[in-house]
């Protein structure tokens, strides 16, 4: 067996593996709270089928969580891979680069003026942008060298927390609170609409990115190599990365931004099945939602703290690993380009 | 030369600060109410109100100038302060434990919570960029922002657990000198000066230590026990301004740049420098985040995030060439 058949292998079996244990964790987190529901019976209660009672629990109260917790772990997993490979950087992600700043100030401020939840996540990409925009005009030369890049992130990242921070003392207290969970990235209290509008943004978002395949691990052999396959690298790239910030801002739109779910999985996932090719951003995809849920089901279940935002938990689980990385990065060669 | 003149400055900015607000006095009525000429009215609001909060930024502006000087020269890295170093928040995450758990409500008892976890948060930071080779400017700020993000997620489960904590950290974390009586002040002052103290006797030392480790060395400097030192006086600046302001970001960071272009890189100007540049930065954010909004006032922690991150952006991009 070739090189290139065992790693599609390995990516089929562990994607194979992380579809069974997403559909294990959904027909628990289904089926826990306060009416307990055997597993099978809540994944089937989501379709309609058994007891009246369980079938409202777990399609009204249940299930647009943990959908949410599915896309939104999916989108960020996907998001900071592809910056990873864009930026040919491991510790770029939606966080590091000030992305997810960015959409956490659009929606504040939607949530400042009242408009319609249906505008949220609009806001959020909107916001994602507007910190893409001011990161571009900082840190732009023709070739992005990611040690500035994340610099100036910090720094976008730093004046948006402002601006956020700013409306949270603005706010009346009932306001703050809403604005501080969705900051820290919570699961608490969503809602279908919020999960319609979100999940099909989301999959449209991360369809195109899938479709782009090809083209990005052309970019991946270099710039040389793909200007004399008939890419425009610059051009290409600007747009991959306009596809994927609006994705990690909707993702966050979602969600909130969820602490270092970006930055991990794509790690996790080369660990797991090697280097990124087309068909590891489903594999991504997959752990993304896997890890996302189970980090909301020890929130709601595992740790007895009432309302726990579920980006505490990936925080502090986050961090040491981000911290890993970093001791790694200093021992190899640079390889920011 | 240019230190008479940023005195003059400072004074402006200080005189600023008692003159301008949302009921604007003149300079006449705050030297009469200053030397006890006047009473009520005017003078009430200059001596109660405007003379303790130009007072406190003045200490809480010279603490976070000269930490953010000790920090970028111990560290030998540009973009170390009080924020990048997570110091900020670790003292803030204590600060909010503190009200969640202990019921506090005044700054004055918060003090030794911003201490203890400006310490613990120094320390963090700094072992976590050291492994693994030199101190690196990008590992030391991503360091710092890491241990950031943890610490605020923390500190946001807490105000989100209790409404009452949320409400009474919000305020404090936005960073301010507003409303700030003197006793706020007094209990801290002692560990401010020894701060100052310490951060001044090693200034010499950290000259050396920006030739590199080695070369400090065999110059005959102590390289770990000024780093203690230097350090323990970071902790001591930036955990006492904290305490008494909450988090003001970017102080530390731009005043020792700002002085640094003026007078040089020397340590024996730049900690005289910073000592000045701090508070007149401080003081100004402060005059101006009353008077953009009249007749209500943005928090100088907020103005100075605003003011501070094109700055750390202009950094960064020189930083990482």
């Amino acid at each position: 067996m070739g090189a290139i058949a065992r790693h599609r292998a390995r990516t089929a079996a562990w994607s194979l593996l992380a579809v069974g244990l997403l559909v294990l964790l959904t027909g628990i987190a289904l089926g826990t709270g306060q009416v307990s529901i055997s597993a099978w019976d809540a994944l089937r209660a989501l379709f309609g089928q058994g007891e009246p009672g369980d079938v409202l629990v777990v399609q009204q109260f249940r299930a647009p969580r943990v959908v949410s917790a599915l896309i939104a772990g999916a989108g960020l997993a996907m998001a900071g891979s592809m910056l990873q490979r864009l930026f040919r950087n491991p510790l770029a992600a939606p966080d590091t680069i000030g992305i997810t700043g960015g959409a956490s100030f659009g929606a504040v401020l939607m949530l400042a003026t009242g408009a319609s939840q249906q505008l949220i996540p609009l806001a959020a990409v909107g916001g994602g942008l507007l910190a893409a925009l001011l990161l571009g005009g900082f840190a732009w030369r023709s070739k992005m060298a990611v040690t500035r890049l994340v610099l100036v992130g910090l720094a976008v990242q730093q004046g948006l927390a402002a601006a956020v921070n700013l409306m949270v003392v603005r706010f009346p207290a009932e306001l703050a609170s809403s604005a501080m969970q969705w900051t820290t990235g919570s699961l608490y209290g969503r809602n279908w609409t919020e999960v319609w509008i979100g999940g099909t943004a989301i999959t449209l978002t991360a369809g195109a990115l899938l479709l782009c395949q090809r083209r990005v691990a052309v970019l991946d052999l270099g710039d040389d190599s793909a200007g004399g396959l008939g890419l425009n690298p610059a051009r290409d790239r600007l747009w991959l990365l306009l596809l994927t910030i609006t994705l990690a801002s909707l993702a966050a739109a979602l969600t909130g931004p969820v602490a270092f779910v970006a930055l991990a999985v794509p790690h996790l996932v080369r660990l797991l099945a090697g280097p990124p090719t087309p068909g590891t951003l489903g594999l991504t995809a997959l752990t993304g939602a896997v890890l996302l849920l189970s980090a909301d089901l020890l929130v709601l279940h595992v740790i007895p703290v009432h309302g726990l935002p579920v980006g505490a938990v990936t925080a502090t689980l986050g961090a040491p690993w981000l911290l890993v990385l970093m001791i790694r990065q200093g021992r190899l060669p640079q390889r920011s380009s | 030369m240019l230190l008479v003149v940023g005195v003059c400055a400072l004074v402006l900015c200080a005189a600023l600060s008692l003159a301008l607000g949302s009921r604007s006095i003149l300079l006449s009525t705050v030297v009469d109410a200053l030397t006890g000429a006047a009473h009520g009215g005017d003078a009430d609001v200059v001596t109660g109100l405007r003379v303790p909060r130009t007072l406190i930024g003045l200490a809480v502006g010279a603490a976070l100038g000269v930490a953010g000087a000790v920090a970028q020269g111990v560290t030998r890295n540009p973009l170390a302060s009080p924020v990048t170093l997570g110091i900020n928040a670790g003292a803030s995450l204590a600060v909010v434990a503190a009200i969640y758990a202990l019921d506090l409500s005044r700054p004055a008892e918060y003090v030794w919570f911003a201490f203890a976890g400006a310490a613990v948060a120094a320390v963090a930071a700094y072992t976590m960029s050291r492994r693994g080779g030199d101190l690196d400017p990008v590992r030391l700020a991503l360091g710092g922002t890491v241990l950031t993000v943890v610490l605020t997620s923390w500190a946001s489960a807490l105000m989100l657990a209790s409404h009452r904590t949320l409400d009474e950290a919000r305020f404090w974390l936005a960073g301010s000198i507003a409303g700030r009586h003197l006793d706020t002040l007094t209990p801290v002052l002692p560990f401010l000066v020894l701060g100052l103290i310490a951060a001044f006797a090693i200034s010499p030392a950290l000259n050396a230590l920006a030739l590199g480790d080695e070369t400090a060395q065999s110059l005959g400097v102590p390289v770990a026990r000024i780093r203690l030192v230097g350090g323990l006086a970071v902790v001591l600046l930036a955990g006492s301004a904290v305490a008494v302001s909450g988090p003001v970001a970017f102080i530390g960071l731009a005043a020792p740049h700002l002085v640094r272009t003026l007078l040089g890189n020397d340590h024996r100007w730049l900690l005289p420098g910073c000592l000045i540049a701090g508070p007149l930065l401080l003081l100004a954010a402060d005059v101006l985040g009353r008077l953009v909004v009249q007749p209500s006032e943005i928090e100088v922690g907020i103005v100075t995030a605003f003011l501070g991150a094109p700055l750390l952006a202009v950094l960064a991009r020189k930083v990482a060439k």
